[in-house]
């Protein structure tokens, strides 16, 4: 019997694939477009081009600051870190996107990306051109909704991490924070794979490297979360909601 | 518990029967799976991923030394014989170049929990470089402040003195062992290594002395004109020192294999009936002693950290034996050293020249190494449950490795139908143990879960026999 076989099925952040007929089961757009009585055959006859991009390795950029804007993408697999570089030569992270997740919507209101976006696994994308997507959301009331609501979640979740918040307060935001957008897109909201290093996760909670594990190290040893290597495990998702709950305004 | 903690039964018939190679499962995979395809850039990019981990784990350290003043022709280490002392300086001079071109890849908030010098000899070097040899790990490192932290070093009682114990207790090291085999002159001989009882006690009173936190003695059994009556007057006397621990191993005669060994005179050797009677003298006097049997070769008094370990399952297993300490990555330095970083296995050159020559270039001194695969991380996993707790925990297993236990061991679990006939294991839908009697033959129950030795096609690899 081969391993692959008798390997047991577990809920992992990868996206179901769609194909000619069906939307992936990550679609950002699918709830917005079948509301609307559009399916994907029909999207097909309005010649918007959903273009699947993919893989990108680890550490491959897929799109850099300056660069021409044409497509917003949604992720389908693996994660993606948004970043620009300070003045003074620092990255500077700015988020990250999880399978279901649309990268470049902040370069909507200009006419070049923003920011850098850098695959941190092997990552797998759905590409709209952005022109016929807007065209296409003027005859489709719901999609332009969730454009708009894409779009302010996106700008919502920079400004999160912005306040004067503790370290324990931006920890336990950011875990809460995974575990719910995990949770819409049906994975586990407990456990969960951290695809982000160490280093990414601090300099977007503008935290050490070193207080990322202290303050992990004290959730676990309070019974809060359980960490082995890049698994996480929350053990106690109420008192981490409510240490979360000042930053993430619930 | 309680039942895990007393030696096992000795049982002469079952160990004659299970008396073949395998595997002592200090890693799994084994060092003959490690390839050259594994090299210093694989070794940065699995250092990296490790200072990557949310808490990265602590690490171990090793540092080889790898001369002897003389053979020991019994021995099967990676060693270097000179009398020359100005080679001390030589290496610890690369060894310095080594820690200051390998530390920096690992993130400094990460503690060392162990540190261990072994060999050849670590005291080949003398007070002062193994003081320099400190300084160094401690400017690169930050040590942990923890009170169960572990500096050791394995110490030859011929060639140390009290002062020099001082120096190592000042040095922060707190856990010695000493290496005797066998007090009975006429061994002694046979295989070159001539040692007083006197010198010996003195090392380890030296020790006590200093607050060491514990110590340990080797002793070998099935060295060349060993008897009962010689082999019995050494336990009696090394049981009323009362070390800490006690290792006694088994001899390996493998001159093909190490080059020593032919020196032995072959028909000194004791018949494979009389080498089982001297470990069940072993093993009886060390039962009517007190002493805790923690796995493989290794026993305890029962005060000490490990045997509390064995008893509350906080056990664990690397390169350098039986630890507490829970998983942490290990990096090795110096000629023939091992690094088990995340997922990964790594080894130095084994040859002097080899490892001296990439220090000189500046590369990193990684001869072969692997990246282990989900199935090698599940095995290395269940190997160890079963060489530290005797015990495989079916769904607990099948949860940290999202598998259907039965289904995935379905042939792994055929090979256990002997041993499981012989009752040396017992396996229900809730876990695989190793019976009282199976204790003393972990090795053999742990082989049946090893891919690598039931593939087809590959080179058989040579390993020492279980006994």
């Amino acid at each position: 019997m081969s391993p692959s076989a008798i390997r047991r099925p577990r809920p992992s952040p990868i996206a179901d694939d769609g194909d000619q007929l069906r939307f992936c089961s990550t679609c950002a757009f699918s709830d917005a477009c079948l509301s609307q009585g559009f399916d994907k055959n029909s999207l097909n006859d309005l010649h918007v081009l959903v273009e699947h991009v993919g893989p990108v390795r680890e550490g491959e950029h897929i799109f850099r600051e300056g660069d021409e804007f044409t497509a917003i993408a949604a992720v389908r697999a693996g994660t993606v870190k948004t970043y620009v570089i300070d003045p003074s030569g620092h990255e500077q992270v700015l988020g990250f996107f999880l399978p279901g997740e649309v990268i470049g919507l902040n370069a909507i209101s200009q006419s070049r990306y923003p920011c850098n976006a850098i695959a941190l696994d092997t990552v797998m994308l759905c590409r709209f051109s952005f022109p016929k997507m807007a065209l296409l959301a003027t005859r489709l009331p719901g999609l332009q909704a969730q454009l708009f609501k894409l779009l302010s979640q996106d700008i919502g979740k920079a400004a999160l991490l912005a306040g004067d918040y503790s370290a324990d307060e931006r920890m336990a935001a950011f875990l809460v924070a995974l575990s719910r957008r995990y949770a819409q897109r049906g994975f586990s909201a407990t456990r969960f794979h951290l695809t982000m290093a160490r280093t990414d996760m601090a300099n977007y909670l503008r935290l050490a490297p070193e207080t990322v594990s202290r303050v992990l190290r004290r959730f676990q040893d309070e019974g809060m979360v359980l960490v082995e290597r890049r698994e996480l495990e929350i053990r106690d998702p109420a008192r981490l909601n409510e240490l979360a709950r000042m930053v993430l305004r619930d | 518990m309680t039942a895990m903690t007393a030696i096992p039964p000795f049982d002469a018939d079952l160990l004659r029967r299970y008396d073949r190679p395998g595997p002592r499962y200090t890693s799994y995979p084994t060092a003959p799976q490690f390839t050259p395809a594994f090299g210093g850039a694989a070794f940065r990019d699995v250092a990296r991923m490790s200072n990557g981990d949310p808490i990265p784990r602590r690490l171990s350290l090793y540092v080889h030394v790898p001369f002897c003043f003389s053979p020991c022709f019994y021995c099967g280490c990676n060693r270097v014989i000179t009398r020359d002392h100005n080679r001390a300086a030589i290496y610890l001079d690369r060894l310095v170049r080594e820690i200051g071109m390998v530390a920096p890849l690992f993130d400094r908030d990460r503690d060392v929990i162990q540190l261990h010098l072994g060999g050849g000899t670590p005291n080949f070097l003398d007070a002062g470089q193994l003081g320099e040899l400190m300084e160094t790990l401690h400017r690169h490192f930050h040590f942990s402040d923890a009170a169960n932290r572990d500096i050791s070093i394995e110490l030859d009682p011929r060639c140390i003195s009290a002062n020099d114990i001082d120096a190592l207790a000042f040095m922060g090291f707190n856990r010695a062992s000493l290496g005797v085999q066998d007090f009975d002159p006429a061994v002694q001989a046979a295989v070159n290594r001539i040692q007083s009882v006197e010198e010996t006690l003195a090392v380890l009173e030296a020790c006590r002395r200093n607050r060491f936190r514990s110590i340990n003695i080797d002793l070998i059994y099935g060295l060349p004109g060993q008897n009962r009556a010689g082999f019995g007057r050494t336990l009696d006397t090394v049981v009323a020192a009362r070390p800490d621990r006690l290792a006694i191993y088994s001899y390996a005669h493998l001159p093909q294999m190490f080059r020593a060994q032919k020196q032995i005179d072959e028909a000194l050797l004791p018949s494979a009936e009389d080498k089982l009677g001297l470990l069940q003298l072993a093993i009886e006097k060390l039962t009517q002693a007190g002493y805790v049997y923690i796995g493989m070769d290794h026993f305890a008094l029962p005060g000490d950290e490990l045997s509390t370990a064995l008893e509350n399952g906080t056990l664990h297993r690397n390169f350098m034996g039986y630890t507490t300490h829970a998983e942490s990555d290990l990096i090795g330095f110096g000629v023939s050293a091992i690094s088990h970083i995340g997922d990964s296995y790594s080894q130095n050159p084994r040859d002097l020249p080899s490892w001296e020559d990439a220090i000189d270039a500046g590369h990193l001194p990684v001869w072969r190494g692997m990246a282990m695969d989900a199935d090698d991380v599940l095995r290395a996993d269940l190997i160890q449950q079963l060489m530290c707790r005797g015990v495989i925990d079916i769904a607990a297993l099948e949860e940290r490795h999202n598998i259907h236990f039965l289904a995935y061991f379905e042939d792994d679990l055929r090979r256990l139908l002997p041993l499981a006939a012989d009752g040396l294991v017992e396996v229900d839908e809730q876990q695989v143990s190793a019976t009282e009697r199976g204790r003393l033959l972990l090795r053999i129950i742990a082989a049946c879960f090893d891919r690598y030795l039931h593939q087809p096609a590959s080179e058989p690899a040579r390993f020492s026999k279980a006994i």
